[in-house]
């Protein structure tokens, strides 16, 4: 683990593409359940994770993002 | 120049307890593109479509963001509101700040918040790259194939047929009937199969 | 059944089978494979010179094997259409070239040796799959009930058969193996259903109370008969069906709890052994007849037909309604839907019931002149397409074609092989734009320019 994440008060970026039909779907039911979690994970919603291109997730990583999460 | 509106809703205080509402539609107001945001109480109601309604003819909105619930409630809903105000249907975008944020994270409003923004800024950013579609049509073949003609099939085809439409009952025997054609008496009447 | 066949509404096309389905909903271009049935339906009039007078006999399928049946036959006397069919596999005219029999016989020179099978495609805008079940093989696995070499332990199917007034036997409760009137028959329940061992682990549905009813016909047809059934559960949830079980139990049918371990013939009777659960004991029956409840299966060719049409099957092989609660008639395909038996176990009453909701999903369809199609599909620039086909072959939809333009390049006309997006089958998924090497495909309302410029502003 890098140095850095073990500073106070650090916290990882994380970009979220989740898929319309279920992984979006699942976190809109997460809230519906009112499931907490933490606030650092940004959800871009595509028609399909076979949307995503690999360009996306490095265009995430290039922009400042430490984490990617593909879900569907 | 693009012309968007931001739209934040409070959803009663499901959003506006936790998020700061004011402050994200305050934010909005400086993003590109944006020349006008709003916050209120609730954006789906007759009144909060009508207030969308009144700012694309009193701003010239040409885009529509609404900083609401799940796309997957009311996206068909705000699409028909931009649709009634002359503002093609796919010009607008939804930023999930509800289900998405404010219920998940309510122990966090200052998180809560920036992700809201964020949300909010990502779909300004795209609805500036959306361009007006229009939905295709296709054609209707009015004539139904039913393959298998047991009682399901034949049952189907009737219903089908009675409605005044064709028909056709295609079985891989040389006879329609299937399985029930050979029943003798069928429970629960005991009456016969054929 | 003559409904059907008289609707003005309806064309039958029996002895058929569907080979291809392309397009998509609303139109849809089915290729169809009309066998040879050697019979001129428009001139046959079902008179049935032919079949008293063919000389070869063959085990009838539609009796199960407990009757016979000619070459030129009608499965059953009440068949629709009542024309009958030439089985070329035993047609002594076909297997030997010399016979000729029923073509001399037939008064309207109906018999035509030298029909084949007609191909045709045409167009739907719907699709109804009711393509049924089949009995579970439980010959292949049940060996304590003898693999099947016993004659007279038969499938409730079997016993339909001997019961049904047009028969083989004229609706006379008779042993195949001697057609003597049994007078101990006993019913085991749930063969292949509920037995994940040996076959499937869903309840068939129909069986607990096609064997209240078959204990019921015994008692009825057969003076002083005895009907004992081996039960694990008695299931009766449908209108009047308990009231039903419990008139099959006061007329004296005898309900033993527990699975039948062994059946075995001692001189003519078959020696049921098995367990009361209910008392903790042995208990053995020396029975004329034994029938088996055998669990349903979908039918045979069920593959090839989810192939076609794009259909998902369960972990059992019945194919997969959209949603088990809220669409239970719909399929993942637009325009296809389910009816009966092929989407899982049921009775009658459960069949119509589905099928009439299908038949409202067709109609509802039917009742709009053009449908709108969502407008967020695949595009492709055609400007840039290289022509590779690479969006082609990822296509879970098979959405994509290539087609050929021509363009003028330097003052001179050229052709050149593009890729071109049907919209009816396009369902948005994107997969063609990720693919597409020179990012000539692209996704509407989900761009790589539009997802691009989300990334950059959460991140920023
Ligand atoms: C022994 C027994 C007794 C029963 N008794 C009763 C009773 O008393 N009461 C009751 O309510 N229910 C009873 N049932 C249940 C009843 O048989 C079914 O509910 C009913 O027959 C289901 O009808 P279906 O049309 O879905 O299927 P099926 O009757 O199986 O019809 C399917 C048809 O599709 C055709 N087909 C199959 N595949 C293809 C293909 N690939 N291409 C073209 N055609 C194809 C077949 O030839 C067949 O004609 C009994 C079942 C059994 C086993
Ligand atoms: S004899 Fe001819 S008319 Fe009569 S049933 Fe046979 S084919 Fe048909
Ligand atoms: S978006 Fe999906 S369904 Fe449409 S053409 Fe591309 S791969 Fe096929
Ligand atoms: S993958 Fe791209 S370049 Fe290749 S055929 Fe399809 S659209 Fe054209």
């Amino acid at each position: 683990m890098p140095v850095a994440a073990e500073a106070k008060g650090w916290e990882p970026k994380i970009v979220a593409f989740c898929c319309h039909w279920c992984a979006y779907a699942g976190a809109d039911l997460a809230g519906l359940n009112r499931l907490q979690y933490p606030a650092n994970v940004r959800v871009i919603r595509v028609p399909c994770s076979g949307r995503v291109n690999p360009q996306f997730v490095l265009r995430a990583f290039q922009r400042g993002a430490d984490g990617v999460l593909v879900a569907g | 120049m693009k012309r968007v509106g931001v739209f934040v809703c409070h959803c009663g205080t499901n959003i506006a307890s936790v998020v700061d509402v004011k402050g994200v539609a305050e934010a909005a107001r400086s993003f590109p593109g944006v020349v006008y945001a709003t916050d209120y109480q609730y954006m789906c109601s007759d009144p909060g479509q009508e207030l969308i309604r009144k700012a694309i003819k009193e701003h010239r909105l040409d885009r529509v963001v609404v900083a609401s619930c799940s796309p997957r409630l009311h996206e068909p809903t705000f699409r028909r509101t931009c649709a009634s105000a002359g503002v093609n249907p796919y010009l607008f975008e939804m930023a999930n700040i509800r289900e998405q944020c404010a219920w998940v994270h309510a122990k966090d409003k200052e998180g809560a918040t920036r992700k809201a923004v964020d949300l909010v800024r990502a779909a300004v950013a795209k609805v500036c790259r959306n361009v007006p579609l229009s939905p295709g049509t296709i054609s209707i073949t009015k004539r139904a194939l039913v393959i298998g003609a047991g009682i399901a099939g034949m049952q189907a085809a009737l219903d089908i047929a009675d409605a005044g439409y064709k028909v056709v009952l295609l079985d891989r025997e040389p006879t329609i009937g299937g399985n029930m054609v050979k029943l003798d008496k069928t429970f629960p009447t005991l009456d016969c199969s054929a | 059944m003559v409904a059907a066949a008289q609707h003005p509404n309806i064309e039958l096309m029996t002895y058929a089978e569907v080979e291809n389905v392309a397009g998509y909903v609303g139109n849809f271009e089915v290729t169809i494979r009309k066998k040879a049935r050697s019979v001129d339906p428009t001139k046959c009039t079902g008179c049935g010179t032919c079949w008293e007078k063919c000389p070869t006999k063959v085990d009838s399928e539609f009796d199960l094997g407990l009757g016979k049946r000619k070459a030129i036959y009608l499965p059953f006397p009440q068949a629709v259409p009542a024309v009958p069919v030439i089985d070329r596999e035993h047609c002594r005219q076909f297997t030997r070239g010399r016979c000729g029999v029923c073509q001399k016989v037939c008064p309207a020179k109906a018999i035509d040796y030298d029909q084949q099978d007609e191909i045709v495609t045409e167009k739907f805008g719907a699709i109804v799959v009711a393509t049924g079940y089949e009995l579970f093989k439980w010959e292949e696995v049940y060996g304590e009930y003898g693999y099947g070499k016993y004659p007279d332990v038969i499938t409730g199917m079997h016993f339909e058969r001997l019961n049904n007034a047009s028969g083989p036997t004229g609706g006379k409760i008779v042993r195949p193996s001697d057609g003597k009137e049994p007078k101990t028959v006993v019913f085991i329940k749930c063969v292949g259903s509920r037995d994940e061992a040996k076959g499937k682990s869903y309840c068939s549905r129909a069986c607990c109370m096609y064997t209240a009813k078959h204990a019921h016909q015994v008692l009825e047809k057969i003076p002083g008969a005895q009907a004992i059934v081996f039960y694990m559960d008695i299931r009766t949830p449908g209108k009047a069906y308990e009231e039903f079980l419990q008139r099959t139990v006061h007329e004296g049918a005898v309900y033993v709890r527990g699975r039948v371990s062994r059946v075995f013939q001692e001189g003519d009777k078959l020696i049921v052994r098995g367990e009361d659960t209910l008392l903790g004991r042995q208990v053995e029956v020396a029975a004329d007849m034994v029938v088996l409840a055998t669990a349903m299966v979908p039918s045979s060719g069920w593959e090839g037909v989810a192939k076609m049409l794009g259909l998902q099957t369960d972990k059992d092989d019945f194919f997969q309604e959209a949603h088990p609660k809220l669409r239970p008639v719909e399929t993942f395909t637009a325009g296809v839907f389910l009816a009966g038996a092929c989407q899982g176990p049921k009775d009658i009453p459960d069949t119509v019931s589905q099928a009439s909701a299908a038949a409202v999903k067709v109609c509802q369809l039917f009742t709009q002149d053009e449908l709108a199609t969502d407008p967020m599909i695949a595009t492709v620039d055609e400007s840039i397409c290289a022509g590779c086909a690479m969006c082609e072959k990822v296509c879970p939809y098979k959405a994509i074609s290539m087609k050929t333009i021509t363009e003028r390049v330097a003052g001179k006309q050229v052709a050149r092989r593009v890729a071109s997006v049907n919209g009816g089958l396009c369902q948005g998924c994107g997969a063609c734009s990720v693919a597409c090497p020179s990012s000539a495909m692209n996704l509407k309302g989900f761009t790589n320019e539009q997802i691009l410029a989300e990334v950059d502003a959460v991140c920023l």
